[in-house]
């Protein structure tokens, strides 16, 4: 069984009198330790579906299940629990709290789950090392490069032992060599820690790194590429 | 539980400014609702107590000042036989001020050798003997002690009176810390004050039996046919009457210590709702990492209640402070109240602190708790 199924997912917006329909009757299924691109032109629906895929973001018709829980019937409260526990999330603008140091903000998600503090410490320890951030830990977000503070948002999605990470262009606020160390660590933590992992992108290179490519496009996925290609819907 | 306390602590640590400003707004605002507070207190303590309800003064009627009743000192053997009557003590009152005052000075001539057993005076400092050997002598309460830095071998002048600190004394009853005792011939003979044989009110002590408006009833019956006719009323009711003018205040100030906490409600709310919206996307992020709603929306009570609680902590201790060392009371006519602090007080100071802090959050809270988390998180 598929570790994601996505069926048959629609999302419409009301934008005055028009209606949006960035994701249309989709299908897609994600296989455990997949690193899955996702890439199409602004507005095809990207990062609705990922908004989608994490539970911020309810749809107007089909499912999500991940790991055999339908996370589209959850509540908002229950969908938080299952966020806590089962995904984590990759800015593009990194998104952390400015007053936390990186050993705080690496810290959050795990707050959330029943463990103890020696536990959750070695936890948070071991992530800030996975991303070559041990001596920075006490740093606050302002103290820290762009490249730095984004390996401190991938620390802070990996640290809560997620089944599912969701990334959304992680490299886009990124200089070149910057990204480069981004898209290295993140296929680095896809395939040493197993972790699966669903990327959007603009840059071509980048969705490079990821073993299955998809194209979306008005709402559909239209192209997959990559060395797994199975459970592609639309294609 | 306590896991986000750093987050709360810090996220109002870095608008420390804006935390300030509000801590110290809510804290000048608790300090004048304690003060306020302190007020009624005082009021409801001096007309409430059981002295208040048992004991009868007798004044000359249709007056109202001391220095205009005039009753024959001798009067209080006429009291004395009416059945209910325990004892009499005749009380010669003098002072500084008629009208209300924050600096009332209030003189009580009593015989030496009754104030004692009348009232239930604990001497701090000095001696009973002293005092009652010594024709100039006083013993003051500690309030006022406090207010003109009085202490025993003092030599104390306000007009035409001269005494000398022979003792000072607590009360159970704070307004009479605020007075002074002198020997009752020592006051009557004082020039200006001219009452040899002639005292300001008898001050009537019953029986545990007896029906205090019947027998006050009795005592004005009686002494009809005397030089002064009487009005005799219960203790509470006469000082109710005497601070009439000062009860209509008090009463209007009440509602001045609402508008402090409404104040207070306000400037928290006005606070954290900024707070909140300069942090919306935060708390999108927060709940895309798993935060409940329902966490965030104690996050931002745990925000507000801490705000207003250091606020009221300051505002009420400091209060309390005032009112402890200040020694403060106003009257009019010769009866006071006594400003102090007191645990009710600081209850109320606090507990209202709390309950202000969660009502000004509610709103910014589930603003934050419930927000669209998308439309935040790409704003």
């Amino acid at each position: 069984m598929a570790l994601v199924e996505i069926r048959n997912l629609t999302k419409r917006f009301r934008k005055g009198d028009e209606v949006i329909t960035p994701v249309l009757e989709l299908d897609l299924e994600i296989e455990m330790g997949d690193f899955v691109s996702m890439m199409g032109p602004s507005g095809t629906g990207k990062s609705t579906l990922l908004n989608l895929l994490s539970g911020i973001d309810k749809p107007d018709g089909g499912s999500i299940h991940v790991d055999g829980v339908e996370v589209t019937r959850l509540s908002r409260g229950l969908l938080a629990d299952w966020r806590a526990a089962n995904l984590g999330y990759i800015f593009q603008t990194h998104n952390l709290v400015p007053v936390l140091t990186a050993y705080e903000n690496v810290e959050l998600p795990a707050l959330l789950l029943p463990m103890s503090s020696s536990d959750r410490r070695k936890r948070v320890l071991l992530a800030l090392e996975a991303v070559g951030l041990s001596d920075r830990a006490n740093h606050y977000p302002r103290q820290l490069s762009g490249g730095q503070e984004q390996r401190v948002g991938i620390a802070r999605a990996i640290v809560a032992h997620p089944k599912l990470v969701v990334a959304d262009e992680p490299t886009g606020s990124l200089d070149a060599e910057t990204s480069e160390q981004i898209q290295v660590l993140l296929g680095r933590l896809n395939r040493e820690l197993n972790i699966t992992m669903v990327m959007v992108t603009h840059d071509s290179d980048v969705a490079a790194i990821a073993s299955r490519q998809l194209r979306l496009e008005h709402g559909r996925i239209v192209e997959g590429t990559g060395k797994a290609n199975g459970g592609i819907g639309n294609v | 539980m306590f896991r986000f306390t750093p987050y709360v602590l810090k996220s109002l640590w870095r608008h420390r400014t804006r935390t300030l400003l509000t801590v110290s707004g809510a804290a000048v605002a608790m300090l004048v609702f304690c003060f306020v507070a302190s007020v009624q207190q005082g009021l409801e303590r001096l007309t409430s107590n059981e002295d208040s309800q048992r004991t009868l003064i007798v004044f000359q009627e249709n007056r109202f000042c001391p220095t205009s009743s005039r009753l024959p000192e001798d009067y209080a053997r006429q009291i004395a036989k009416i059945p209910g009557v325990r004892s009499v003590l005749p009380v010669q009152v003098w002072t500084n001020n008629c009208r209300a005052s924050l600096d009332i000075v209030v003189f009580n001539g009593v015989p030496a050798d009754k104030l004692q057993h009348a009232r239930n005076l604990t001497l701090l400092s000095g001696s009973w003997n002293q005092f009652k050997s010594q024709r100039d002598s006083a013993i003051i309460g500690s309030n006022i002690a406090t207010r003109r830095g009085l202490s025993v071998g003092s030599q104390f002048s306000i007009g035409e009176l001269s005494i000398k600190v022979c003792g000072i004394f607590s009360s159970p009853i704070p307004s009479e810390e605020n007075l002074i005792y002198t020997q009752l011939a020592f006051l009557q003979y004082t020039k200006g004050v001219d009452s040899v044989g002639v005292v300001t009110q008898h001050e009537v002590h019953l029986d545990s039996s007896a029906d205090p408006d019947e027998v006050a009833n009795q005592i004005d019956a009686s002494l009809r046919t005397g030089p002064v006719a009487t009005t005799t009323r219960r203790k509470g009711v006469f000082q109710t009457s005497t601070l009439s003018d000062l009860v209509d205040i008090i009463g209007f100030a009440h509602w001045l210590g609402y508008a402090c906490v409404g104040l207070v409600l306000s400037l928290i709310a006005t606070t954290m709702f900024m707070s909140v919206q300069d942090r919306m996307k935060e708390h999108a992020i927060l709940q895309t990492l798993g935060v409940r709603p329902w966490r965030v929306f104690r996050i931002v009570i745990s925000e507000s209640l801490v705000l207003c609680l250091i606020g009221g902590l300051l505002g009420t201790l400091s209060a309390l402070s005032i009112l402890y060392f200040g020694g403060m009371a106003i009257g009019a006519e010769g009866v006071t109240i006594a400003f102090r602090p007191s645990v009710e007080l600081a209850i109320l100071g606090i507990g209202l602190s709390l309950a202000v802090g969660i009502i000004a959050g509610i709103v910014p809270a589930t603003q934050a708790a419930w927000m669209n988390i998308r439309q935040n998180l790409s704003s």
